[in-house]
């Protein structure tokens, strides 16, 4: 049993990050604009996130300083997703390149600052936020060493913008007007919605979550920020795929991305699967190759938005 | 329209990847250039910028390879010895970044320190052997220290070390095998490699570490010791490192040896949520983490100290490969800072004296084979070797 929980929880360090980045994508692709820039976003986030924990360390720990550090890493990722939404809605550029830029451009300007304030390119931090067991809810048989054990606030929070993301989505006045500006956003302007208004709502929602997504990856899993994400933010835009633009969708499929990774990583301490002898190459390949099926099954009738990729122009009918 | 748009996107995406993993090089070595542009424009206009000797350029150079002068281990190691000699002495010193990890680009930068007034060069990693066995004709006036290789041809087909070249080797396996050794005479059983890429001296630090685990149980008369054993493929903190590790110490694994950069990193991130223990690598880590009970050191900058020393004192040791081991106190742990509850420096002091009268003997790596289940004849203990 204590093997179940294990690897839920390791599975937890990597789909709450995942699930996060690939919400945030999809409120930007839903309003119309590709974000490929959320590698970008995510290193950015993160480090301007761990610099804060960094600079505050001696003096300041515990859950406050993770969610200020959260709140910081939203607003970093919100400021540096404008300058994708100025290109792509305002300029009208392409919005792969952009997102490109943006990308090439993040990890240098995290090592850059990080030389000229502290003089070395890794920003240390020192964890003091995790939950060994959350008050009374740790206790419950079961779900307690499964959900409340040994977690991060973030698992939380990422929880909540699940359901946050679904409700806006779906059941708000907002929501609608951004799923019609991804699909046609001549008939939504046509019906008195203000289509950049809406585009940039979700370009900025996709920084805000994409940057917090940066933070929440690398809490759990090292001791210092290295101006890299290791490709997740890549990863989140496949999720993002397999999960056909839908928040429980993408859910689930963070969910499984997360289980295949914590599996392929975590295998060999498991003396279960050690001695099952596959190699840990098959579950790496797994989520790619299920998503590449997925893709051919999903390609006729692919749920992405209509609009997507296309800069909005008034004037074009 | 769409799906073209699709298809673009997953394109881009796929190159972008690429680009991604090769961005923080020439990032990082576009802000360096500049700094090695304006020696050569200073040099022409005898202008002063921060150099302290301005008649004759930048004495020493030291050449980065792929990682940066603050990488916690190689280069930064080699630049601390350098630094701290030419600081006591006055003499005026800078580092180089290739544009990029290839050969020539790294012959060219050397070639840049040489035209900056660099009488002695700096070349930290086994990368730089094909370079150096190139440069070594090229620039027969200046000399170079060579850290992790010996000078040879693309081909392998020719090994030459000239009059003007110090390789310096390290035996990692003596600092991996007091590493292993300590781990298990302080009570642990159960222990973890957990490596890099399968470099040569990653795998020499495996080995060793094996090996002095299966040494001390052998002293303390017990034959239960098991490590793990992996290689991540890669130089990086990751979650999946970072899951592998915390795996281990869930399935009972006490102490795990985070032998490869970053990877170290996940380890400590693990070992802090698990309770459990880590053991550094090439330089003291006691300070990144409070998990860290000892550290595996190469003594980078004492050897490079004492070749840039030699240099200047005209005894520089051309010619011949210098073997930094516990015979010259060129590896260790720092017991200072090591947190063992039962082994103790008269411990430590004991097996370091018989490594350094020879009588410990290591098995060295095979040709081609990075896996310590092929090579070592363990008595003591089990290897479970994860691919």
């Amino acid at each position: 049993m204590n093997v179940v929980y294990f690897i839920f929880q390791q599975t937890m360090y990597f789909m709450i990050p995942l699930m996060i980045v690939a919400l945030g994508a999809m409120f930007s692709e839903r309003s119309g604009i590709i974000n490929i820039a959320l590698e970008g976003i995510m290193t950015m986030g993160a480090f301007t996130g761990v610099l804060f924990l960094s600079l505050t360390g001696g003096n300041f720990s515990g859950q406050g300083q993770l969610l200020i550090a959260a709140v910081i890493s939203m607003a970093t990722g919100m400021v540096f997703s404008l300058f994708h939404a100025y290109a792509s809605i305002n300029m009208k550029s392409d919005q792969v390149i952009s997102g490109t830029a943006l990308n090439m451009f993040a990890p240098a300007f995290a090592i850059f600052v990080a030389r000229v304030i502290q003089g070395v390119q890794q920003v240390p931090f020192s964890n003091t936020f995790r939950i060994v067991s959350v008050p009374v809810l740790g206790k419950i048989p079961f779900l307690g060493p499964l959900l409340f054990q040994n977690a991060y606030i973030t698992t939380y929070i990422g929880i909540a913008i699940f359901v946050l993301s679904y409700v806006v989505l779906y059941k708000t006045r907002f929501g609608l007007r951004l799923r019609s500006c991804g699909e046609h956003p001549q008939a939504a302007d046509a019906a008195g919605i203000n289509v950049y208004r809406m585009q940039y709502a979700g370009v900025l929602i996709s920084g805000a979550l994409g940057g917090l997504g940066g933070l929440v990856f690398v809490v759990p899993t090292s001791t210092n920020f290295n101006a890299d994400v290791a490709g997740y933010g890549f990863l989140a835009l496949a999720v993002l795929i397999f999960g056909q633009w839908k928040p429980v969708n993408i859910m689930f499929a963070s969910l499984f991305f997360g289980l295949m990774k914590a599996v392929a990583s975590a295998y060999s301490g498991i003396p279960f699967l050690h001695d099952l002898g596959i190699p840990s190459y098959f579950y790496k390949m797994v989520p790619y190759i299920i998503t590449l099926i997925v893709l051919i099954f999903t390609s006729r009738n692919s749920q992405a938005p209509k609009a997507e990729g296309i800069p909005y122009d008034k004037g074009q009918r | 329209m769409k799906k073209r748009a699709l298809a673009l996107a997953m394109a881009v995406l796929m190159t972008a990847t690429l680009s991604a993993c090769g961005s923080s090089k020439p990032g990082t070595a576009a802000t360096t250039a500049a700094p090695a542009e304006t020696t050569t424009a200073a040099e022409s206009k005898g202008d002063t910028s921060k150099k302290t000797d301005s008649s004759t350029g930048y004495e020493i150079a030291l050449v980065t390879d792929l990682g940066t002068i603050d990488d916690k281990s190689f280069n930064q190691g080699a630049w601390e010895g350098l630094k701290k000699y030419a600081e006591e002495k006055g003499i005026s010193y800078k580092y180089y970044q290739p544009q990029e990890g290839t050969t020539d680009s790294y012959l060219e930068t050397i070639g840049l320190a040489v035209e900056g007034g660099a009488k002695l060069v700096v070349c930290p990693g086994f990368l730089f052997e094909e370079p150096v066995f190139l440069a070594q004709d090229q620039y027969k006036d200046v000399h170079f220290i060579l850290l992790d290789g010996e000078p040879h041809n693309a081909d392998y087909s020719e090994k030459r070390i000239e009059k003007n070249v110090m390789p310096i080797l390290f035996q990692e396996d003596e600092p991996g095998f007091l590493a292993g050794y300590a781990a298990v005479k302080d009570g642990n059983t159960k222990l973890g490699f957990l490596g890099g890429m399968a470099v040569p001296a990653v795998v020499r630090f495996g080995y060793g570490f094996a090996e002095g685990a299966d040494y001390a149980a052998k002293e303390l008369g017990i034959d239960n010791i098991e490590i793990m054993y992996n290689y991540t493929g890669a130089f990086a903190a990751t979650p999946e490192a970072q899951s592998m590790a915390a795996s281990w110490f869930q399935n009972g694994t006490q102490a795990i040896f985070g032998c490869g950069g970053a990877v170290g990193n996940s380890v400590m991130a693990a070992a802090e949520e698990k309770g459990g223990k880590m053991i550094g690598v090439d330089v003291d880590q006691s300070f990144e983490s409070p998990s860290v009970i000892t550290s595996a050191m190469k003594q980078l900058s004492v050897s490079v100290y004492d070749g840039v020393k030699a240099h200047f004192d005209d005894k520089f040791p051309g010619g011949k490969t210098s073997i930094f081991s516990a015979k010259n106190d060129g590896i260790g742990l720092p017991m200072d800072t090591s947190k063992f509850t039962k082994f103790t420096k008269e411990d430590y002091d004991k097996i370091y004296k018989e490594l350094k009268d020879g009588k410990v003997t290591l098995v060295q790596p095979s040709q081609d084979n990075n896996n310590p289940t092929v090579d070592l004849k363990l008595e003591k203990t089990t290897i479970k070797f994860v691919e």
